[in-house]
């Protein structure tokens, strides 16, 4: 495979590169910076080789090649954007724009589902030819809060089922039936609450087109303003997911995990993914409350909040001892707010016994 | 036999779950959800997984009786022969169609539960037999139909009689394992499936593999319209596929075999099965074939109705229990098959024709092609021709001496106006390319391809864009969904030979069709894919007055011309 000690290469494009062997054409030629179309890929999962788009030219080979099932052989010589692959790529797109109720969906709808629709552009391929049947039916009666199941826009990619058993190790998804009446589904066509789902998103967030949709974040598709990303990491466990805080103005309007971040690479569970919705609960105290005579609790400023409390905490350390007190914090606070709870129980009372909910 | 026993039967066995469907589609006329959920439990098989990858097949029937439903043959050649009025009348019996269930030469198979009924109306149907092949013509020299019409030769003793296991003896007692595989591959025996596969490379890539243990695995899932020698074969002389795969199995280190057979076969099963008893109960099956210390065992896998599990890749998924996608190649079965380990996959043809090349030699074999070409091929003819059947044609015998010499020709007044090739896959071969030859060379150089050996023949009288529309519905009905262009293609493709989508104008009809099939050629992940376009090519290129037709909704027109424009 190599020769006089270095690395083998494959011509890409005219241009000498090598590869570690093992690599497949679409990894080398996406690492050397071709954009090779996919719809079907995600990089975290087995190679399936079902959209087709990846397709190039291989020198010796009488027909294109799916760069993405294919490993590179040293000396092969690649062309990723020859005009006849172009072709079948725009062929292939005006297919798709074909069997699709629609081609535009709101950016909300999840991570990866501007995907078709940016090709789409690319290849120009809205010209309505092709039309025909569509394919998928969608479930609008799928009482669940959180995944939108719209199959109209399904182009049978499979990667909400490959990242269900591949990723998550749920095997909540499934392929029903074949060919154009392929339908994805779960287990006897039931609704997902009585499936195996767990509702971790993972699905949603990979769907290309927009099929599967995090109706958390769709809820706030009427928000006003320029949707911002602010990367942070999830607080409910302690994983550390890395997730991208969606927020217009000052409102939260969606989390997305980080195909990134290192302890998930862009997985999450049903709690980091939609489970955000206290933030801007109506019912979340807005101001300190302290308990009057009556025994009631009273709305009260800052200060007279702090004193009391200091006041309780002092008069337990005093009476029963620096151990007296347990600290345990929560994981729907900010990691900041952790900080400052362990800091304060360690440094304030002298005790270790802190603890955080998201230990699990 | 309870759920428990179905399962305890079954779970320690080699690719197990279809086994275990069918006896639970046997037992309760369906697969209900309760035993969908046992078998989920019981073979640890997620249950979204194994619920979807039931519904891929045709023959599971999800409601209660439905097994018991009559399913009538709609494939070209039986709708042509009173399918659809069969189907109409047994209707209240809850009778659905099934694709070309491999009866051609005996219209119209009817499927009720484990019996072929077969007959031209409702009426008529009768079980019986599917027929031998006829009489080869005076002097043509045969390899698998050789003694193939000897009375009694099915059955252990009978092929004994015809010298049968004389070529596995002298294999295994006096060959080495690379001596077989150098004999095969001397013969020049190609994969008879259609894939034209060196069978003796092919063999020794699986003995030169890593990795235990092997299989050899028969392709008898004849799915391909059109198609039915392999039914023949099997029925007719069962103990030379076994031959052939216990040659197989000694050649390459394999001491297990499976034969995948189609589900539309119920008796054939019943024949194989029985001749697996009396081998094994002879010791040519077992743990010492033929005293020779060399062990080998047999299984019968049956499908359950889906064409793309003839696709080798695809077979194994579904005896895997997986859900039958092709694979990704490479990497091959001969490294990574069955279970991820060397397989080798032989049709059945190829297989039966191993014997005949132990006993009678490779050069024997190689020498009954015509032109150069090596060995023979079965042809399964059927449609519009007056002796139907399967025949023995050396390689590179034209094709009007099979179609008029051998056959009879067409029916009394009538004119031969196309055939198929390949069963369906090939597309159409009409006009002068009637001349070919059948050899893969020559049908290749007129953009079509021999495959699996089966031709469907249609007259004058035939409607050659609705023979193409339900050529391109049984793909699309088949196609497995896994590749786009495949998937979406074969729908367009379809709906268009259907007059139901597509542009009025003939240029803009003609301009979308072949695009959509360039790239399902082109870029299609499987056979399927890339065969399926060949139909409405060939169309196009033989009849384009009837395609200007079919587009326009009347009379003839050019191709391109005035009216040839946008809309």
């Amino acid at each position: 495979m190599s020769t006089n000690g270095t690395r083998p290469t494959i011509v890409l494009d005219g241009e000498k590169v090598a590869f570690t062997p093992g690599e497949t054409v679409y990894e080398a030629a996406t690492r050397h910076g071709k954009d090779i179309p996919t719809l079907c890929y995600d990089p975290r999962l087995e190679p399936f080789g079902g959209c087709r788009l990846c397709v190039v030219e291989i020198e010796g080979a009488r027909t294109p090649v799916a760069s993405c099932t294919a490993q590179c052989q040293s000396g092969m010589d690649v062309r990723t954007r020859s005009a006849r692959v172009e072709v079948h790529r725009r062929t292939l797109m005006e297919m798709l724009a074909s069997e699709n109720r629609e081609v535009e969906v709101d950016e909300l709808t999840s991570l990866a589902s501007q995907e078709m629709t940016e090709l789409v552009d690319r290849y120009e391929a809205r010209t309505g030819r092709f039309e025909g049947r569509q394919s998928g039916a969608s479930r609008p009666d799928d009482p669940n809060p959180f995944i939108m199941r719209d199959y109209d826009n399904c182009i049978s990619c499979y990667r909400c089922v490959r990242v269900c058993a591949e990723q998550e190790g749920d095997y909540a998804i499934s392929v029903k039936g074949r060919g154009f009446d392929t339908q994805i589904t779960v287990e006897f066509d039931g609704h997902l609450k009585e499936s195996a789902c767990t509702f971790c998103g993972q699905c949603v967030q990979t769907c290309p087109t927009g099929a599967l949709g995090d109706l958390k974040a769709l809820a706030h598709r009427e928000v006003e303003g320029e949707t911002k990303k602010t990367r942070t990491v999830c607080p409910y466990c302690g994983v550390g997911c890395s997730v991208d805080l969606l927020t217009r103005g000052n409102q939260l309007i969606g989390v997305q995990p980080a195909m990134d971040g290192p302890a998930n690479l862009g997985a999450l569970c049903v709690k980091g993914q939609f489970a955000f919705d206290f933030i801007q609960h109506p019912d979340r105290l807005a101001h300190p409350l302290v308990r009057g005579e009556d025994g009631e609790l009273h709305e009260a400023g800052w200060d007279e909040a702090l004193d009391r409390a200091a006041e309780g905490f002092l008069r337990v350390r005093e009476r029963y001892g620096r151990h007296s007190v347990y600290g345990v914090a929560s994981g729907r606070a900010p990691h900041e707010a952790a900080y400052t709870m362990q800091k304060f129980i360690r440094g304030g009372f002298g005790t270790n016994y802190i603890d955080n909910c998201s230990r699990a | 036999m309870t759920d428990q026993e179905i399962l305890a039967r079954w779970k320690e066995e080699p690719a197990p779950l279809l086994p275990v469907l069918h006896a639970f589609h046997a037992r309760d006329g369906y697969l209900s959800e309760d035993a969908i959920r046992a078998v989920s439990k019981g073979l640890r098989i997620p249950l979204a997984d194994l619920y979807g990858t039931i519904t891929f097949y045709h023959h599971f029937a999800r409601v209660p009786g439905g097994l018991g439903c009559p399913r009538v043959c709609t494939g070209p050649v039986c709708v042509q022969e009173g399918a659809l009025d069969i189907l109409a009348e047994l209707a209240p019996e809850g009778a659905t169609g099934m694709p070309c269930s491999g009866r051609c030469d005996d219209p119209v198979p009817v499927l009720r539960g484990h019996l072929t009924l077969a007959g031209r109306s409702a009426a008529d149907l009768v079980a019986r037999p599917a027929p031998l092949p006829p009489p080869a013509p005076e002097g043509a020299a045969e390899c698998v139909f050789r003694t193939i019409r000897e009375p009694g030769h099915a059955t252990l003793a009978g092929y004994r009689r015809d010298g049968g296991y004389e070529g596995l003896a002298r294999a295994v007692r006096e060959m080495t394992p690379v001596q077989v595989v150098e004999a095969i591959d001397r013969s020049g025996l190609a994969g008879r499936g259609g894939a034209g596969f060196p069978t003796g490379r092919k063999w020794r890539a699986v003995a030169e593999a890593d990795g235990t243990p092997k299989s050899i695995v028969c392709n008898a899932d004849e799915g391909e319209p059109g198609c039915f020698k392999d039914r023949a074969l099997m029925d007719y002389d069962p103990h030379a596929v076994i031959e052939g795969m216990i040659a197989s199995g000694y050649a390459t280190g394999a001491h297990r075999g499976f034969i995948y057979l189609r589900y539309e076969y119920p008796e054939t099963e019943d024949i194989l099965a029985e001749a697996i008893r009396e081998a094994a109960e002879a010791g040519i099956l077992g743990p010492s074939v033929m005293g020779s210390g060399f062990a080998f065992d047999l299984h019968i896998r049956r499908g359950a109705g889906a064409y793309i599990c003839g696709e080798e890749t695809s077979l194994l998924n579904s005896m895997e229990g997986k859900h039958p996608f092709p694979r990704n190649r490479p990497p091959f079965p001969v490294t990574h098959g069955f279970e991820n380990l060397p397989t080798v996959v032989n049709n059945v043809e190829t297989l039966a024709s191993v014997p005949h090349i132990l006993a009678l030699g490779a050069e024997w074999y190689a020498g009954l092609g015509m032109n150069g070409h090596a060995g023979t091929k079965v042809i399964s003819l059927s449609g519009d021709i007056l002796r139907p059947g399967n025949y023995e044609v050396p390689m590179g015998l034209p094709l009007e001496r099979l179609l008029y010499d051998w056959a009879g020709g067409p029916l009394e007044g009538r004119t031969i106006q196309a055939v198929t090739m390949a069963g369906l896959s090939g597309g159409f071969l009409a006009g002068d390319d009637l001349f070919v030859t059948l050899d893969e060379p020559a049908i290749r150089a007129r953009k079509s391809f021999l495959g699996a050996g089966g031709i469907m023949v249609f007259d004058d009288s035939r409607d050659m864009v609705e023979v193409a529309h339900a050529a391109m519905e049984f793909f699309a009905h088949e196609s497995c969904g896994k590749c786009f262009p495949c998937r979406i293609g074969t729908q367009r493709l379809t709906e268009r030979l259907a007059g139901e989508a597509g542009p009025d104008a003939v240029v803009a009809w003609v301009d979308e069709v072949a695009d959509i099939g360039y790239t399902m050629k082109e870029t299609s992940a499987c056979g399927l894919g890339t065969a399926a376009p060949l139909i409405t090519e060939s169309l196009m290129r033989y009849f384009p007055d009837a395609v200007s037709r079919h587009v326009t909704g009347h009379g003839a027109l050019p191709m391109a011309g005035p009216r040839g424009t946008e809309p």
